[in-house]
């Protein structure tokens, strides 16, 4: 396995005006974080953490009017190196006042023009997408088969209508749809929640991409249909080797598909590291958030005591009023008299505690040398 | 022993679906079973837990048994007297001994009124307390939901999920109810605020004998506030007993099928192993079929789906029309409809 980064983020930042609250909302700032050929990247979080967001900007698919980005995201693939956000900031000013974006002019028409010539080549074929709701992803009066012909024509070598037919129920097939030859003529709403999924994730392969990103790809699925997709995503790894970028609030599907993980708290990567060691229950070094985060699903022993519940107090953070110091301190129950300056006043960077494990939070002793 | 609060007898709602001009005409459409022939009971301070997937009927029941929709026969018994044909008058005194808590945070939240009026209105739908008393009982409120005072002034958009869930259940708690319906309460929030909801739901259980019904899909959470769980399965419970059992000893298939396929996605041991091919079990769960309600298969619901029916060679009982399994006592009040329980 080739085991160069095919994708990088760095410092990224996602901000949206908000006409109503007349101010940034900060959904990613500053995030940075690197795609290994063949891995898969967990990114787990609350909603409003910024995880979709992230997922969003790498696929430029933030066109929305008030959107801005900055930093950078490198796409390697076919032996180049592609920023997706080239030359974007010539369309944006920002005004900053300590640090803060206070002010954008936006050349809105400039921008998403320019944002879709970068784009063109990269979306659909080397970064393919599959989202939350597939119902609504996929065309209602298209039939499946008919929308991943046009996938693979125009995708792949597969140009003939002949031979992309015979892939599409190729695809069909690896996705484990049943008599993949009957479903190619359904619509969309003939087929259950978990079929339409199914047919989400032939279509995204079927280009053949070099990154997939799926954004909750479970969510709104029954139990049982859930348990059947990340078995589905599971296998569809082993057999294409695939690289992935999975996003889920859900900690087990995040634990059973990822090789690494980044766990995101009000825009900012708070952790991230190798699964085993993120999630592992018996660390103990790990950021307060993620081990609160784990503390309060109801464990089995939990459930055979039947005791509360360990509730992260307070509510999730906004991101338009970000503190100062770090953005779990106000809820967070490890912060010790020692630090606590810190943790109030300066936000802590992001440090490695081990190999390859990044905490943010002043709590390890890393973090204070970094 | 407790009293018990609420006890439902062979319970059945049919949707009908009529589409098509021919149906129109005649008259005759399709008849979609939600609730096919539920009876539980319920006792005072006690909690059932009701799980399923979506569609099995869940929700039906729980809007069934409050009369927010009439039940198309069976009986509703609540606290001793018969509610199954009650009128609209007559039933509304009874109203507020039972209330329910929307899966949907702004549910009952009218959007345009601030979360003092909101809940001054639950407060005088039922009596004509004077202001003071109102007050008082406001601030009361808020303690039980730990809502902060500052609160009140909010309009319900400007609240976060988990204090939209606060404000919700302290409107249904303004008419002092006995029992709550609480469909899917934490579904809509965070994880780290689900955790939240679920201990005040407990603590007010504890410290106001609340009984609940509570609908959920979330099976650990299920297991940790009820004493009972009942499965079920297209309009129908399959298995109920004490929620230990029906979650570490469950013996009908599907049961086991819903609990496995929650520990399948937390275990990363087996998904390690996965990568290299696991057990026939996944490989068998994999080529289910995919379920359809509007046509059960005749004889037991959950053959088409099931691991056990293909085990033992498909046996003929349990895909006989005049067969369907019925719910018996295997027990210690545990109740199971498989034949092969």
């Amino acid at each position: 396995m080739d085991t160069g980064t095919l994708l990088a983020i760095e410092n990224l930042r996602t901000y949206f005006y908000s006409r109503a609250k007349r101010a940034f909302i900060r959904s990613v700032d500053g995030v940075t974080l690197g795609v290994a050929r063949g891995e898969t990247l967990g990114i787990v979080g609350e909603s409003g953490s910024g995880k979709s967001v992230t997922a969003l900007s790498a696929a430029g698919l933030v066109t929305a009017g008030p959107g801005v980005i900055s930093g950078r995201i490198d796409l390697h693939s076919n032996g180049t190196r592609r920023n997706l956000l080239d030359g974007l900031e010539n369309y944006a000013r920002f005004t900053e006042q300590d640090g803060r974006v206070m002010a954008v002019e936006k050349d809105e028409r400039g921008w998403r023009k320019h944002s879709e010539r970068l784009m063109a080549g990269v979306r659909g074929k080397e970064i393919a997408m599959i989202f939350q709701n597939p119902r609504s992803a996929l065309n209602p009066y298209s039939t499946i088969g008919k929308q991943l012909v046009e996938t693979i024509r125009l995708h792949t070598n597969f140009k003939r209508e002949s031979e992309a037919k015979e892939r599409a129920i190729h695809w069909l097939e690896r996705v484990r749809i049943d008599s993949p030859g009957l479903r190619f003529d359904n619509f969309p709403f003939g087929l259950s929640g978990g079929m339409c999924q199914r047919a989400m994730i032939a279509m995204a392969l079927s280009a053949e991409p070099s990154l997939l990103i799926a954004d909750e790809p479970t969510t709104g699925l029954d139990a049982t249909i859930q348990s059947r997709i990340v078995d589905l995503l599971a296998q569809l790894k082993t057999e294409t080797g695939i690289t992935t970028l999975l996003i889920s609030h859900d900690i087990s599907v995040i634990q059973r598909l990822s090789d690494r993980i980044a766990v995101m708290y009000g825009g900012t990567v708070v952790e991230t590291g190798r699964a085993a060691e993120v999630l592992a229950p018996e660390a103990t070094a790990r950021h307060p958030y993620t081990a609160a985060l784990l503390a309060s699903i109801p464990s089995a022993e939990t459930i055979r005591r039947k005791s509360y519940l360990q509730a992260i107090e307070g509510e999730v953070l906004d991101t338009i009023e970000v503190p100062r110091g770090c953005r779990f301190y106000g809820r967070c129950n490890r912060v010790t008299e020692a630090i606590r300056e810190n943790c109030a006043g300066i936000e802590p960077p992001l440090a490695e505690i081990a190999p390859g494990h990044k905490v943010r939070c002043w709590l390890y002793p890393a973090a204070g040398k970094a | 022993m407790s009293r018990t609060i609420l006890e439902v007898t062979d319970l059945r709602k049919d949707y009908s679906q009529r589409r098509g001009l021919i149906s129109m005409l005649t008259g005759q459409g399709r008849v979609i079973p939600a609730v096919d022939g539920v009876s539980f009971y319920l006792r005072e301070n006690e909690t059932v837990g009701l799980v399923g997937e979506s569609g099995c009927g869940k929700t039906t029941i729980g809007r069934t048994v409050l009369r927010l929709t009439d039940p198309s026969s069976g009986r509703i018994v609540f606290d001793g007297r018969d509610i199954t044909t009650l009128s609209r008058a007559a039933l509304r005194p009874l109203r507020r001994e039972m209330q329910m808590i929307f899966q949907d945070l702004d549910a009952g939240l009218n959007p345009k009124m601030r979360v003092r009026d909101i809940l001054r209105e639950a407060l005088t739908v039922h009596e004509r307390p004077g202001d003071a008393e109102i007050a008082g009982r406001i601030r009361e409120l808020l303690e039980q939901v730990s809502l902060k005072e500052s609160k009140l002034a909010n309009f319900p958009s400007e609240l976060s999920g988990g204090e939209k869930r606060r404000v919700g259940i302290a409107r249904v708690l303004a008419v002092r109810p006995r029992l709550i319906v609480a469909d899917e309460p934490t579904s809509a929030l965070d994880i780290s605020i689900q955790a939240q909801v679920v201990n005040l739901l407990r603590d007010l259980q504890k410290n106001l004998g609340l009984s609940y019904l509570f609908i959920s899909h979330d099976l650990p959470v299920v297991e940790l506030v009820s004493q009972k769980v009942a499965v079920m399965y297209l309009g129908r419970i399959v298995e109920m007993g004490l929620a230990e059992n029906i979650a570490h000893q469950p013996r009908h298939p599907y049961t086991g099928v819903l609990w496995s396929s929650l520990a399948d996605k937390q275990n990363t041991e087996v998904s390690l192993r996965a990568r290299s091919g696991v057990a026939a079990e996944r490989e068998r769960r994999r080529n289910w079929g995919v379920f359809d309600f509007e046509q059960p298969a005749s004889g037991c619901r959950f053959a088409p789906r099931c691991p056990l029916y293909k085990d033992k060679g498909r046996p003929a009982v349990c895909t006989d029309p005049a067969s369907e399994p019925q719910l018996r006592d295997v027990g210690h009040g545990h109740v199971v409809a498989c034949h092969f329980a």
